[in-house]
């Protein structure tokens, strides 16, 4: 029954077609691949850093709290606490202690998160991290706990023992115990982080007992962020205030921008893909012509043509695309996208040791499909439909 | 049987210049005939063919077979009469030289999507009966002329058609080719198959078989 409707000798003709014109056909597959390839990847790395990105985003404070002096953020009064939480809707108020510290010899930054154990701003991941390791301890002593891509990099800096000299703003060190490490090989924001008390981040980076990076502020209706953060900025007029949409804008701004400089690259590939295109559509050779028109004389029908044709344009498309794909995925969740990744990924040396965690979107992949083979196949089909309509004798003479 | 009536066939070059190729043609031809249509280049044997085989279309008058206007045939019902009644013999060939002979002479029978049995059955009927088996696995391109006809000849049978058309079938054979090709019309002819054709080569005009020979002169039977 299968066999009436799918004509394999067709098929088996198309093929035949296909290489007839071997090293026309493989220089099309070429570029079709390098095109699908080239575009889900891009889709596949974007996907995957955007659902890792969302998570961290979605877990962030709603909002957040900065004191700005000459355009950067500054230290800010742990006293205005109490009046934040004067405010209709707060849920909670409580301040931060964190900041980057540049780690010279590897050219790197680690992340620097004081805690307290009472505190319950934090997101998920530091959660798991805090349950882990006995952080009271970290309070009472010089101690931290690091994340195993800071410990790599100690160790890649020769700092073999478990312990690491910080130098303050002042010039002076304080020496740090390592306590634990945690593993955050899928978690693109922890990987660089170094956890300790409140006490001993205000202690490197000199901020004094009633100050704070920042404040942290938890509201009962997520409707009413937006109000809440007004009365805030109303309340005072010097402070930054940052939502949790904010921040979500400004990594879509990033991811926008990056993707720009993906854009060359691709603009090459379709350029040459639509050269082909144009080549395919603009007419047929002499010989091509001249085959239509025999097969039209020998008593096959303008559909058997056109049915050919489209097999001839889906078998080439197709399997380009397919090998496109295939590549792509081997190319970003097997070798994590060298060289592509570092385009979209942020800007500390740290954080290229997460790995893209496996994110298939179907969507993405209709997208690259309806992008590339239907047109291809269109481009087959079109100026031999013009040709296959014609009398056969028009076309042989 | 196939009938022309009063048919003229005019080609259009563009909007001032037109060429008229038959005019006003009537004629007969009865089943298991063989007729030669005589006469110099350029005076409308192949156009006439052309209409037999439903490859053109009259631009007045009927060309009908078997009862069956083909003027009147859309194109792909003008393909599938093509499909089962005629095998056309073209002055070129117009083989597809990149292919094999096997792949040439199965070309007709490709969009029926027949069992790969009877592909076979049909095949071995045309490639024995032409004396080209041994060669049926070699490129098209890289055989004789006299060979490359016979892949032609094969092909027309394949799908066994009633009606045989050969335009200038002997006009890139020598001698003894030709007269080997006059030696295969006898056979189909023994086959009770129509045949028509077009040629000004002297040799078919002496034949015995040769039920009909009509001259054309500047698009009219003299």
């Amino acid at each position: 029954m299968l066999k009436n409707k799918i004509n394999l000798h067709l098929i088996q003709f198309a093929i035949n077609s296909i290489l007839r014109q071997k090293s026309k056909n493989t220089f099309i597959v070429i570029i079709f691949i390098i095109l699908t390839f080239l575009l889900s990847s891009v889709f596949f790395i974007t996907n995957s850093i955007k659902y890792e990105l969302n998570l961290t985003v979605n877990s962030l404070p709603q909002i957040l709290v900065q004191k700005v002096k000459a355009g950067k953020s500054y230290d800010i009064d742990i006293s205005m606490i109490d009046d934040i939480l004067a405010i209709d809707g707060v849920s909670n108020a409580s301040s931060r202690v964190w900041g980057y510290y540049y780690f010279k010899n590897l050219d790197a930054y680690f992340t620097i998160m004081g805690l307290d154990m009472y505190e319950i701003q934090y997101k998920n991941t530091l959660s798991n991290i805090i349950n882990n390791f006995d952080l009271e301890k970290t309070s009472q002593t010089q101690t931290m706990v690091v994340g195993a891509g800071v410990k790599r990099l100690l160790e890649k800096g020769y700092y073999l023992g478990n312990y690491f000299n910080f130098i303050k703003p002042n010039g002076t060190i304080k020496k740090m115990d390592i306590i634990g490490t945690f593993d955050s090989s899928t978690n693109l924001e922890s990987n660089d982080l170094i956890i300790m008390s409140k006490q001993n981040a205000r202690d490197i980076f000199l901020i004094n007992e009633n100050k704070a990076t920042d404040i942290v502020v938890s509201v009962k209706n997520p409707e009413e962020i937006s109000t809440i953060s007004q009365k805030i900025q109303t309340l005072y007029p010097n402070t930054k205030i940052i939502t949790n949409d904010d921040i979500k804008l400004s990594y879509e701004t990033i991811f926008n921008y990056k993707s720009g400089i993906f854009l060359t690259l691709f603009i090459i590939c379709l350029f040459t893909f639509f050269i082909i295109i144009y080549d395919k559509v603009s007419g047929l050779t002499g010989d091509e012509k001249k085959e239509i028109g025999i097969l039209k004389a020998i008593g096959w029908t303008s559909d058997d043509i056109l049915k050919e044709k489209f097999y001839e344009g889906f078998i080439v498309s197709f399997i380009a695309y397919i090998i496109g794909i295939i590549f792509a995925l081997v190319f970003v969740y097997i070798f994590q996208a060298p060289l592509l990744r570092d385009i979209f990924e942020g800007y500390s040396t740290l954080k290229t040791t997460f790995e893209l965690p496996f994110i298939i979107d179907f969507q993405t992949l209709a997208l690259v499909f309806f992008l590339s083979v239907p047109i291809y196949i269109a481009a087959t089909i079109i100026p031999s439909w013009r040709v296959a309509t014609l009398e056969a004798d028009e076309v042989l003479r | 049987m196939i009938k022309l009536q009063n048919v003229n066939k005019i080609y259009t070059i563009n909007k001032n210049n037109t060429i008229t190729a038959l005019k006003n043609i009537n004629l007969e031809i009865k089943q298991g005939e063989l007729i030669i249509l005589k006469g110099a280049s350029g005076s409308g044997k192949s156009t006439i063919l052309s209409l037999l085989a439903a490859l053109s279309k009259p631009t007045t008058g009927e060309v009908i077979v078997d009862n069956k206007k083909l003027s009147k045939l859309p194109d792909n019902f003008a393909a599938l009469y093509r499909r089962e009644n005629i095998g056309f013999i073209f002055q070129k060939y117009n083989l597809i030289t990149n292919l094999s002979v096997k792949e040439n002479i199965l070309l007709p029978l490709i969009p029926q999507n027949l069992e790969d049995k009877i592909l076979e059955d049909k095949l071995n009927l045309v490639i024995n009966r032409f004396n080209i088996s041994h060669k049926k696995d070699i490129l098209v391109r890289n055989l004789s002329g006299g060979e490359q006809q016979r892949v032609a000849i094969a092909r027309a049978m394949v799908n066994d058609p009633k009606i045989i058309i050969a335009d200038e079938p002997t006009a890139n054979l020598d001698e003894k080719l030709s007269s080997d090709f006059c030696n295969v019309l006898k056979e189909l002819k023994k086959l009770n198959k129509t045949i028509i054709v077009a040629t000004h080569d002297p040799i078919f005009f002496n034949l015995d078989f040769v039920d009909k020979i009509i001259d054309i002169n500047n698009g009219s039977l003299s």
